[in-house]
């Protein structure tokens, strides 16, 4: 894991190195094509696949993260818009599959930057998160919502 | 047309008038909080508008400015949490 | 081409922001207010600084504006997460048609917690006077 990203950088820096061009662009097909590289030479070796799984699944979960939060942001301007409120808000406690202090900050800012919920305060035992929701049309589908759409694939990645 | 040009009369003006309206929040705000958060959204916007100004003067040096803004918003809304926990704990 | 990415991402930032202001002014409530503002701001600002990144087209002012992106995203939460609990403790009300609110008289919350250790300190205080 730890090894092959090491390898990839590397092959990063001699790919900006040798082309002599210093921009963001060549940084990130530098990386394609160690990437690839590395893909080829290890497609035999099963036991090191983990890296080539990875590096994909967290591509899919910022384009996806960028979508929710576009998405939630349009449903926020139409409330703040038209006159009237739609809303119905209230104090959520959610519990959490994240154990580690990591896991949970990460968790907590990706549900602080989805417009519409606030992570308020987190229980002594790191259990139970209390979050404040903006859109509580049913409050087991928001859970649910929540679990399988943001922290199942969050942990996914950082485990 | 001319980015410039675009930028002073469409983008800056909009970004004038949303400054005003959290000033007016700022004034208004019935709790203290309340103001903690316009005051950390106005430096926030603070650092948009310097954003753009660096982009209408052609000088990237203002983007240090934004950088420092940055950090002192955060800060400042800490120090701002940190006073109210404190003083609610000694009444 | 360049200048008509600048000029709509600049624009869309700009309307976020206004959004933002607009929300902070007109939410009801201090919850739905830190809720409005905190993201709103943060997308635009993020728009604006990858405009102007655009514009210059140089490595340190790439570096200099993708350092503030992520600083401000990292912070924002943060502090809207310090504010809001503060806010709690200090007995902030929710707004007045809100549906549920599962964390008053919660034993897990921290907040609870730290009001029940209030009410146990007071009347010690009193018995000593």
């Amino acid at each position: 894991m730890l090894q092959n990203f090491l390898l990839n950088i590397l092959l990063t820096l001699v790919w900006v190195a040798l082309t002599g061009e210093l921009n963001y662009t060549n940084f990130g097909f530098g990386f394609t094509v160690g990437f690839l590289l590395l893909w080829f030479l290890n497609r035999r070796r099963t036991s090191n696949h983990d890296y080539f799984l990875r590096v994909p699944k967290i591509f899919a979960f910022m384009f996806n993260f960028l979508y929710d939060m576009i998405r939630a942001n349009i449903e926020v301007t139409i409330d703040v818009i038209t006159p009237n409120y739609n809303m119905k808000p209230g104090i959520v406690k959610y519990e959490m599959d994240a154990k580690s202090d990591f896991e949970i900050t990460m968790l907590a800012n990706m549900i602080a930057l989805t417009p519409g919920t606030v992570v308020i305060d987190i229980s002594k035992d790191k259990r139970y998160m209390f979050i404040h929701a903006m859109y509580l049309k049913d409050i087991e589908g928001f859970k649910r919502n929540l679990k399988d759409r943001t922290e199942k694939k969050l942990l996914e990645i950082i485990r | 047309m001319d980015v410039e040009t675009y930028l002073v009369y469409v983008v800056m003006p909009i970004i004038c008038l949303s400054m005003i309206i959290v000033l007016a929040r700022l004034i208004k705000g019935p709790q203290i909080v309340d103001r903690v958060i316009a005051l950390d959204l106005l430096i926030t916007i603070g650092v948009g508008f310097i954003a753009v100004f660096s982009i209408i003067t052609n000088n990237y040096n203002f983007l240090d400015v934004a950088m420092i803004l940055a950090l002192i918003a955060f800060l400042s809304t800490v120090a701002f949490a940190y006073y109210l926990y404190k003083s609610k704990k000694n009444d | 081409m360049t200048d008509i990415l600048i000029m709509i991402l600049s624009t869309l930032g700009a309307l976020f922001i206004l959004v933002a202001s607009v929300g902070i002014y007109k939410m009801p409530d201090f919850y739905s207010r830190l809720s409005v503002t905190i993201k709103a701001a943060t997308l635009g600002i993020g728009a604006i600084l990858i405009a102007s990144a655009l514009f210059f087209a140089e490595f340190s002012v790439t570096t200099k504006t993708i350092s503030i992106i992520f600083f401000l995203f990292l912070t924002a939460p943060v502090a809207g997460y310090l504010i809001g609990k503060v806010a709690y403790v200090n007995g902030t009300k929710l707004w007045k048609h809100s549906i549920i609110d599962e964390m008053k008289d919660d034993p897990d919350s921290f907040c609870t917690q730290v009001k029940e250790k209030e009410e146990e300190v007071l009347p010690k205080s009193e018995s000593k006077k």
